[in-house]
């Protein structure tokens, strides 16, 4: 067996003895290897244990799981890990499910009490069902929050967002100021001063800003205000024509914009080359993504299989008297209809956030042939990768941060000779963080949060001529959130 | 070869960069491909531009570029006296740290062999170009001359002894490229005194091109080209190649208010996008150029290197402001 730890000490509670956690598991899972559990000696010898600290409440992940590997054409390979979440695993279970997973390894099939409903074939993650789970989330938003009765933000790991700090939003008018005071003194200010924020949500930070950016030109004179031109951003009619209320007196200045946050520049190629700012808050981590795995120098781009337990499935199907497989159908038309597809809406909610909470995903990793795309996301080159690659560990699993790779590309080509971008959000700065704790996705209220890979942003940023530099972010003590910064590669 | 038609076609002379040639200077400089095989690389490489842009209707090519990894260390690394930090990078396109601490040298930059190789494989004209003195002197630090200006002038007597030995050897078009002129307008009169000093006794067809920058496909900076006159007047040169594709031709009117006493090199394809223009889009535009020069003094050119677009854009583009070109004389003469 190979026993790779993927945290850090650091990340355990105070008092936490280590060592005794982990011979915990390890003690166990050596005896059932080594006795009686059908692996011939190679599996054995070449078994690779994952133990991890899974900081979120939940996740797609139960504690303990199994994962095989296989080539292109599905066919089995010899790799197999078993993953072993040390923070939620439970002493009383533990032998048993660590021998489930053993016997998995193996090929035996569970009985037909335990085997799980499975909703769907094995895909990447960009293409997986948290998609769609996620979608309806956003769209149903008020439904969801008036059923949980709290607001999303407070479903967040910090209970709340920091997406409106008066202080970054403050820094953020110095920063651009500054910016337009340089340009003006060289005679290159544009007459027009486009300014975008993406992604604008209630529209709260919109109008912070521009009050800010109000107050700081009236008290430098500057006259730049009447100039700005403020382009409200989201994929959401809805949301613009909320956030262009929120706005409030600075809406004659705004425009709304519906754009996919992944390729700004489809509607605004008019301004290439114009804008002079543009701000996103909380929007990379809720694009899409992949895993790509490096096991023994071979890359596997993860795979995932959604499933309900067997036991959540019958509890789920007696709750709101669906017959045996019936559950998979019901999923589907909720996630068409929402949670009026069932005639009591409240009912619906109920069976929407059960869904929620039993989801799982099984993970495999299927070899990537070197020669093919390595499902690089449009518009990025193999050589980011290769650069990310070069740093990383020799063992290691991380995000393609597909999505915001996409919507960096497509953003930073609007930007003036003398423009840059600010992203606030949990980006994974270093590479080799990806060894030293769980990154995501972990569940929140009906939605999930997965950290953005910012070293891919880095080598992604570098082709396109751009340097791009991570802070932490320094308004509220203890904030994951991190602050993303753009400056032209000379 | 023969001699140019109205409206020569020209390009300013990077031509697209296969991705397998960039991952290939990358590793050799990290040591993982020998000079040698990379000589040959280059050498392919260099061959396929040349013959993509004879087939693309070109009447004066280049040899691509392929050769130099940016503007600036490609001569950096040739003019006697640059120290170069040879770890100081990663990524080829990225620039050396190279600094000038004693008073250049004067000695050979090697671009005969430029030369010699563009005549072995193309009978068409043929140009090469150089960085201008203020491009290098922006990116050279100066631990040495009192003023930018005076490290300048001493780059432009260095270089212009290989322009000189280049006509001697046969080259007729040279070009020099200036691209930060428009981000430093204020340098402009020791800027053009340093062309004027790399250009005297070059008895080529010379063109100075400014444009507003091109690294990464963006451009460094922007504005009009007002600032460039009336000083840029005094400059020594045949054509003066500017961009018009991506920033409109509102600054055509300048060689109406201005008594311009050398030929305008149109930029009239866009290198900064990938959408490719239609020859009657180009034809159009060199038709509204025309209504404020004469057609014997305009050369046809896209706005700047087209290192950074794929080769299939590449080729579309340069076929299309060849066959724009040709819809244009046709018009002429009928």
């Amino acid at each position: 067996m190979i026993i790779q730890r993927n945290y850090a000490p650091s990340a355990l509670p105070k008092g936490t003895d280590a060592a005794a956690l982990t011979a915990q598991v390890i003690a166990p899972l050596t005896a059932i290897v080594e006795d009686d559990a059908g692996l011939d000696g190679d599996q054995a010898s070449t078994l690779r244990v994952h133990l991890d600290w899974i900081q979120y409440k939940t996740s797609f992940r139960d504690p303990i799981t199994v994962r095989r590997a296989v080539d292109q054409q599905e066919q089995p390979l010899p790799l197999a890990e078993i993953s072993i979440d040390l923070r939620h695993v439970d002493p009383a279970t533990l032998q048993d499910q660590l021998r489930a997973a053993v016997s998995a390894l193996t090929g035996a099939a569970p009985g037909p009490t335990d085997a799980p409903v499975i909703l769907d074939t094995f895909r990447p993650w960009r293409e997986s069902i948290i998609w769609p789970f996620n979608r309806l989330f956003w769209q149903q938003l008020a439904a969801w929050e008036a059923y949980a009765k709290r607001g999303f933000e407070a479903a967040l790991p910090s209970g709340g967002s920091d997406a409106n700090h008066p202080e970054a939003v403050k820094a953020s008018v110095e920063e651009f100021c500054a910016l337009l005071g340089d340009l003006d003194a060289r005679g290159q200010l544009p007459q027009d001063i486009y300014a975008m924020e993406i992604g604008v949500g209630s529209g709260a930070r919109a109008r912070l800003w521009l009050d800010e950016f109000q107050v700081a030109d009236s008290a430098a004179r500057t006259g730049y205000y009447p100039r700005l031109r403020f382009l409200l951003g989201d994929y959401s009619p809805a949301t613009l024509d909320t956030a262009l209320a929120a706005v409030g007196p600075h809406a004659p200045l705004c425009s709304v914009i519906p754009i996919d946050a992944t390729n700004p520049f489809k509607v605004l190629s008019f301004l290439r080359f114009k804008i002079l700012f543009v701000h996103l808050t909380n929007v990379y981590d809720n694009l899409t993504f992949d895993e790509i795995a490096r096991r023994d120098g071979q890359l596997y781009i993860v795979e995932v299989r959604p499933y309900v337990s067997a036991a959540r499935a019958r509890q789920i199907q007696d709750e709101f008297g669906f017959g045996p497989g019936e559950l998979g159908a019901a999923i589907k038309r909720l996630l068409s209809y929402g949670p009026d597809f069932l005639e009591d809406h409240d009912v619906g909610m109920a069976f929407w956030t059960r869904i929620w909470d039993a989801l799982r995903l099984e993970e495999r990793l299927r070899a990537i042939d070197e020669g093919d795309d390595l499902h690089l996301p449009k518009g990025v080159n193999r050589s980011s990768l290769d650069d990310v690659l070069a740093e990383a560990p020799q063992d290691v699993r991380f995000h393609l941060s597909r999505g915001a790779a996409e919507s960096f590309i497509n953003t930073v080509a609007l930007l003036h000779p003398r423009g840059y971008l600010q992203v606030q959000d949990i980006f994974v700065s270093n590479i080799k963080d990806y060894v030293q704790g769980f990154r995501g996705p972990g569940k929140l209220d009906g939605s999930f949060v997965t950290w953005v890979n910012g070293a891919f942003l880095h080598a992604v940023g570098a082709r396109a001529g751009y340097h791009v530099k991570f802070a932490p972010f320094p308004y509220r003590k203890g904030s994951k959130t991190q602050m993303l910064y753009t400056k032209r590669r000379d | 070869m023969t001699a140019l038609p109205l409206l020569p076609t020209t390009v300013i002379g990077s031509y697209s960069m296969p991705a397998w040639l960039e991952r290939a200077k990358n590793d050799y400089l990290q040591r993982k491909v020998s000079r040698h095989d990379l000589d040959d690389m280059y050498d392919a490489a260099r061959k396929a531009a040349i013959k993509d842009q004879e087939v693309a209707g070109i009447d004066v090519v280049s040899d691509g570029e392929m050769q130099r990894d940016n503007m600036i260390d490609y001569f950096a690394e040739r003019i006697p006296g640059v120290q170069i930090d040879h770890v100081s990078k990663r990524l080829y396109y990225d620039f050396y740290e190279s600094v000038v601490r004693s008073k250049l040298a004067t000695g050979s930059l090697g671009l005969a062999a430029e030369l010699r190789f563009l005549r072995q494989y193309t009978t068409h004209a043929a140009k090469i170009s150089v960085s201008g003195p203020h491009a290098l002197v922006k990116r050279i630090r100066n631990d040495f001359y009192p003023s930018e200006d005076a490290f300048a002038l001493d780059l432009a007597r260095v270089m212009n002894a290989e322009l000189r030995e280049l006509v001697r050897l046969g080259a007729t078009h040279l070009q020099i490229d200036e691209p930060y002129y428009s981000g430093f307008p204020e340098d402009l009169p020791w800027a053009v005194k340093a062309v004027n000093a790399l250009v005297d006794g070059v008895h080529a067809d010379i063109t100075l091109h400014v444009c507003y920058g091109n690294r990464y496909g963006k451009p460094s900076f922007e504005g009009t080209y007002r600032y460039l006159f009336p000083t840029v007047l005094e400059a020594r040169v045949h054509t003066i190649s500017l961009e018009f594709a991506r920033r409109g031709e509102d600054d055509l009117q300048l060689f109406k208010e201005f008594e311009v006493p050398f030929a305008l090199g149109m930029g009239v394809v866009d290198v900064k996008t990938h959408d490719v223009e239609s020859p009657g889009m180009i034809a159009d535009r060199i038709r509204r150029a025309l209504d404020v020069i004469a057609a014997d003094r305009l050369v046809i050119n896209p706005d700047c290197g087209l290192v950074h677009l794929p080769r299939d854009v590449a080729f579309k583009k340069l076929s299309a402001m060849a066959e724009g070109t040709r819809l244009v004389r046709e018009g002429l003469r009928s």
